[in-house]
């Protein structure tokens, strides 16, 4: 598993806000995602038929969910009755343990990988790498972020950090390219150097963006065809996925390529979508011989056990609550610490790596609903991370002061008398640090982190309340 | 071919789905779910249903591909006899300057003379197809090797100007793939209206042929692209990037 880093929200935020690379791939860039989405959603549909879509969806992925043994059970038995096999992981180092066991099977020596979230949860990258197998990332952003040892910046474009010219320099560096800023010649030298790896690789490993239980059928999404690469060319096809990703039947993938294709990139429909139930028929000319599906658990129990974070397990990863975010928008998705950056990172991450340690991903959201309202499956992302924000102070891993201000405010707020004794204690002690009326910096935990980008303005002498009673005439009929 | 065998750490796994879900027993009738509830006699009726539709708005259906095709990045034409569209072909090709050229075995090429309209310019395309001579595991290198593929499909689905390619004996997966360019031809009886209609009729194929859907299939929708660098649209990562639809309306 990639080390986990949910801790450093808080320092790995100032530090995106100040790297002027990322603060500018954070612009434009996000911008063209933005009305990327909303033109092709206007192309062709009303705001009432999208919203009754992502209904739709909503209610067959919640009923999904609700019956995940039952279809687990279904997909099980129909890809094996395809002639593929099924592997149910129950953690990282488990699903780790099945590819190495079908890598040395089949004496695999180089792995050709299409996106999957699920391997960057496992870490597993460095798992082959020690163990002696070669793996190449396909996914240009993918292939980027590897040459440079990173974890991805968003869910749909990983390397959207990187300039033109860090490109370069990292293909000038592992590639021994020249020198270019040509963003068409960057693609063509990344593609020399990927066909050499599709034409002599032994196995490809893919994630699914959808899995179809009744006919078992893995669907795979990308636009550059590196899917239909990674599930072509090698003799061995592993796909890896989260046990969530289930659709009941065939006829319902259609709703979810529309939602999906128009929220990630704008498109009414991706370049290439595959559909893949099993090895290749005896009479076919090409494919893989084998094929396996690993579904992994990796803690997403935890959300199911959750009668609300359960809903979280309807994500298909689109990425559209990252780019409509505030928050994301100024940190980026490094700062989130682990593979989901995001609104919806702030959700999965700390029940699937630890709640205590990434108590700080909650947070960071302004619960603006933003995410909620672009969600082409209808998560409601504030409440989930309200109800995260909940479970934290539950917990006892709050700040300290935080709980002892919330205490003493309960407290004030019990009558009248005690408010208004409260709020002459505060002018008293605010008073004397105060300038023209406002505390300017106060050094204290928490109030001292809100006064770092605020004044806090010192109580006025006479209550609003008093004013109204001693000269407007309130209270009096 | 024998099925595999169950994975041994299954029913434990399931079992904790099941408590976490917070029940005990299993789910044993099909869950009421719309489609999986769909039988094959509701379904045939859906299935008879689409495909009058299909055939009553023929002309829209194509005039939606095409307006769709285009906005997608295809470049379409449209021949109404197969020696037009052989010719149609030829001039692609011709166009391209591609000299390694290689295509499929569909049925619509004995209806479309693609063989013998490019060998007046040179040599005819190589039938990326195994045979006495050639084994399967040469199919790799020569389509690696090539520089423009041709291929017929099984479906056009206009909503999305989608290309359904199903490959079995004679339609290789890396014919329409590995080529740089790639030539689809599409006979008008093959194009449906909506994405729904397609999922339909393959839902009728796996009630009606015992359970079992092909092990693979594509949908070609445009020309294999990226924005993964500085959000900069390029065209042309690993499939091809040069996509031509020639419509058959003969």
């Amino acid at each position: 598993m990639p080390q986990v880093k949910t801790d450093q929200f808080k320092s790995a935020s100032v530090k995106a806000l100040h790297d002027a690379n990322i603060q500018r791939a954070l612009g434009a860039p996000f911008a063209h995602f933005v009305d990327g989405r909303k033109s092709a959603i206007e192309a062709d549909y009303t705001e009432e038929s999208w919203d009754s879509m992502r209904e739709r969806a909503a209610a067959i992925k919640a009923q999904t969910i609700e019956r995940l043994d039952y279809y687990l059970d279904l997909v099980d038995r129909n890809v094996r009755r395809n002639g593929g096999h099924v592997h149910f992981a129950n953690d990282s180092a488990h699903a780790n343990q099945i590819v190495l066991d079908i890598a040395k099977q089949h004496d695999v020596k180089t792995v050709i990988k299409s996106k999957s979230m699920v391997s960057e949860e496992m870490g597993i990258n460095e798992v082959l790498e020690q163990n002696g197998i070669e793996p190449v990332e396909t996914d240009l952003g993918e292939y980027i972020i590897q040459l440079a040892k990173e974890t991805p910046f968003h869910l749909i474009a990983p390397a959207v950090h990187k300039t033109k010219e860090q490109v370069s320099e990292l293909f000038e560096k592992f590639l021994k390219s020249a020198p270019t800023a040509d963003i068409e010649r960057l693609c063509v030298i990344a593609r020399d150097k990927l066909r050499e790896q599709f034409a002599k690789a032994d196995m490809g490993i893919s994630g699914a963006n959808f899995i179809v239980a009744e006919t078992g059928t893995v669907v795979l999404v990308t636009n550059e065809g590196n899917g239909r690469m990674t599930t072509s060319a090698p003799r061995v096809h592993v796909a890896i996925s989260g046990m969530e990703k289930l659709l009941p039947a065939i006829e319902d993938v259609g709703l979810f390529l529309r939602l999906l294709a128009r929220s990630a990139t704008g498109q009414r429909i991706t370049s290439y979508n595959s559909f893949i139930s099993g090895p290749r028929a005896g009479s076919d000319e090409d494919g893989p011989e084998e094929f396996h599906l690993i579904l992994v658990d990796n803690g997403r129990l935890e959300l199911l056990k959750d009668e609300v974070l359960r809903e979280a397990l309807s994500c298909i990863r689109c990425g559209a609550c990252l780019n409509h975010c505030p928050v994301y928008r100024k940190v980026g998705g490094h700062a989130y610490g682990w593979v989901y950056p995001g609104p919806i990172g702030a959700i999965v991450s700390p029940v699937l790596t630890g709640l205590k340690q990434a108590k700080d991903l909650p947070y960071a959201s302004t619960l603006c609903g933003a995410c909620r309202d672009v969600c082409p499956v209808g998560i409601d992302l504030p409440k989930l991370l309200l109800h995260l924000r909940h479970k934290i102070v539950a917990d006892g891993a709050g700040v300290w002061a935080e709980r002892l201000a919330v205490r003493r405010w309960h407290n004030a707020m019990k009558t009248r008398q005690k408010l208004e004794g409260s709020v002459r204690l505060s002018r008293l002690l605010l008073k004397p640090i105060a300038r023209g009326g406002y505390v300017k910096r106060m050094r204290a935990p928490v109030v001292g982190g809100w006064t770092k980008g605020r004044d806090f303005p010192v109580p006025a002498a006479k209550s609003f309340a008093r004013i109204w009673a001693d000269e407007l005439g309130g209270g009096r009929s | 071919m024998p099925t595999p065998v169950e994975d041994p750490n299954k029913a434990a796994f399931l079992e904790r789905v099941r408590e976490s879900l917070g029940r005990h027993s299993p789910i044993l009738a099909t869950p009421d779910h719309p489609t999986l509830k769909a039988t094959l006699p509701r379904h045939e009726e859906k299935v008879r249903t689409i495909l009058g539709k299909t055939e009553a708005r023929r002309v829209a259906n194509i005039a939606l591909l095409v307006k769709n095709a285009t906005e997608a990045a295809w470049q379409v034409h449209q021949a109404k006899t197969g020696a037009a569209a052989a010719g149609v072909v030829s001039d692609i090709v011709a166009n391209s300057g591609a000299r390694n050229v290689v295509r499929t075995s569909d049925d619509l090429f004995k209806r479309v003379d693609v063989d013998g309209a490019l060998r007046k310019h040179g040599a005819g395309p190589v039938v990326l197809a195994s045979n006495r001579t050639r084994r399967k595991s040469e199919i790799r290198r020569l389509a690696f090797g090539s520089e423009l593929g041709i291929c017929g499909v099984d479906y056009a689905i206009a909503e999305t100007a989608s290309c359904v390619v199903i490959p079995r004996r004679g339609v290789a997966r890396l014919a329409s793939l590995a080529p740089a360019k790639l030539i689809v031809l599409v006979d008008e009886s093959q194009v449906l209206e909506t994405l729904d209609d397609f999922f339909a009729l393959m839902r009728f194929g796996f009630l009606t042929q015992r359970a079992r859907t092909p092990n693979y299939y594509n949908f070609i929708s445009g020309p294999s692209r990226t924005a993964d660098i500085e959000q900069t649209l390029t065209i042309g990562v690993h499939g091809p990037g040069e996509v031509h639809m020639v419509i058959f309306t003969g």
